[in-house]
């Protein structure tokens, strides 16, 4: 019984790991980028966009956020992002998606990821800063 | 019925709804379009970045060299190009960039929603004569793999193959020489 309940365990265990990354377009240089609006997904009830924003703000740069799709007034970059959301006692952040977008013509620059499971969960205001930092450390 | 009996079917169910995550696959996401194409003579070089490997523990991805290859085979049955290629030296280049795999962490039906970033450029002036993103999605039904991992792979293959058709036919729609 008690090897079962190990083996359960083990699979459990090992079905992820956390993981984050991110990507650049070919030429994209996010050195130019100077304001940022965050636009809200639709189906979040949470308030992401404003954590990203208020990331983005304290990494210097200015960042608005709304439910539009597109800025309302003219900035450099448009963010978008899909947040993955579980239970395991309590609800916790999977996995977040980040793009940084063209602001003009809303063409991908870069993406990140972040990726945890339950055992390596962090606080969606981790999984934001985490994202960003993997964004912008390219 | 004993904890003993209860455990061992839950363990099997377990691992058969996991499984090990398959890479998407290349002659899966060849696309086919219903409308004739414009046939360039041109050759033109592929490149793809922004995908990812798929480890056996994570989800089903989808690769830069299994997408590059796919558009690869696509764009050569659909004679686009009168060559597609991965070496350069040919006139026309074309990048694409996966910005966005949008995937289910689980589910019956798996939606799988992508958006590419594509930049087709003359060699000779530099200039990208077409740029777009491209989105796409498709769902992968219950019954069409009984693990969540081949219905990812088969919704990331379907919503890849359904990229790679609207670029032939918005690229097809530029008459090029």
């Amino acid at each position: 019984m008690k090897r079962l309940i190990s083996a359960f365990a083990l699979c459990v265990c090992l079905s992820g790991c956390a993981t984050s990354g991110a990507q650049k377009a070919p030429g994209a240089d996010l050195s130019k980028l100077k304001t940022f609006y965050v636009a809200k997904l639709p189906a979040d009830e949470r308030g992401i966009e404003r954590l990203v924003a208020a990331r983005l703000t304290q990494m210097g740069f200015e960042a608005t956020s709304g439910a539009e799709p597109k800025p309302v007034q003219a900035a450099d970059a448009l963010v978008t992002y899909q947040d993955r959301w579980m239970w395991d006692i309590t609800m916790y952040m999977i996995r977040l998606n980040v793009q940084i977008r063209d602001g003009r013509t809303g063409s991908i620059l870069a993406t990140g990821e972040s990726m945890r499971p339950s055992l390596q969960r962090k606080s969606p205001e981790g999984m934001v800063q985490e994202v960003l930092t993997e964004i912008f450390k390219q | 019925m004993s904890k003993k009996h209860l455990l061992l079917p839950l363990l099997a169910f377990t691992l058969a709804l996991t499984g090990c995550a398959t890479a998407s696959k290349p002659e899966a996401m060849v696309a086919t379009t219903a409308t004739p194409v414009h046939k360039s003579p041109s050759a033109v070089t592929i490149s793809v970045a922004g995908g990812k490997d798929t480890s056996k523990m994570g989800a089903s991805q989808i690769s830069n060299d299994s997408f590059g290859a796919a558009i690869k085979s696509s764009i050569e049955q659909s004679g686009l190009f009168a060559q597609a290629t991965t070496e350069s030296g040919s006139p026309y280049t074309l990048a694409a960039f996966i910005g966005k795999v949008d995937q289910p962490m689980m589910g019956f039906s798996m939606t799988v929603t992508m958006e590419v970033n594509y930049t087709l450029t003359k060699i000779d002036t530099g200039e990208a004569v077409w740029t777009k993103d491209i989105s796409s999605t498709h769902t992968a039904k219950a019954g069409e793999a009984f693990a969540g991992v081949e219905r990812l792979r088969l919704a990331n293959e379907g919503a890849a193959r359904e990229n790679i058709r609207q670029m032939i036919e918005a690229v097809s729609a530029l008459q090029l020489h």
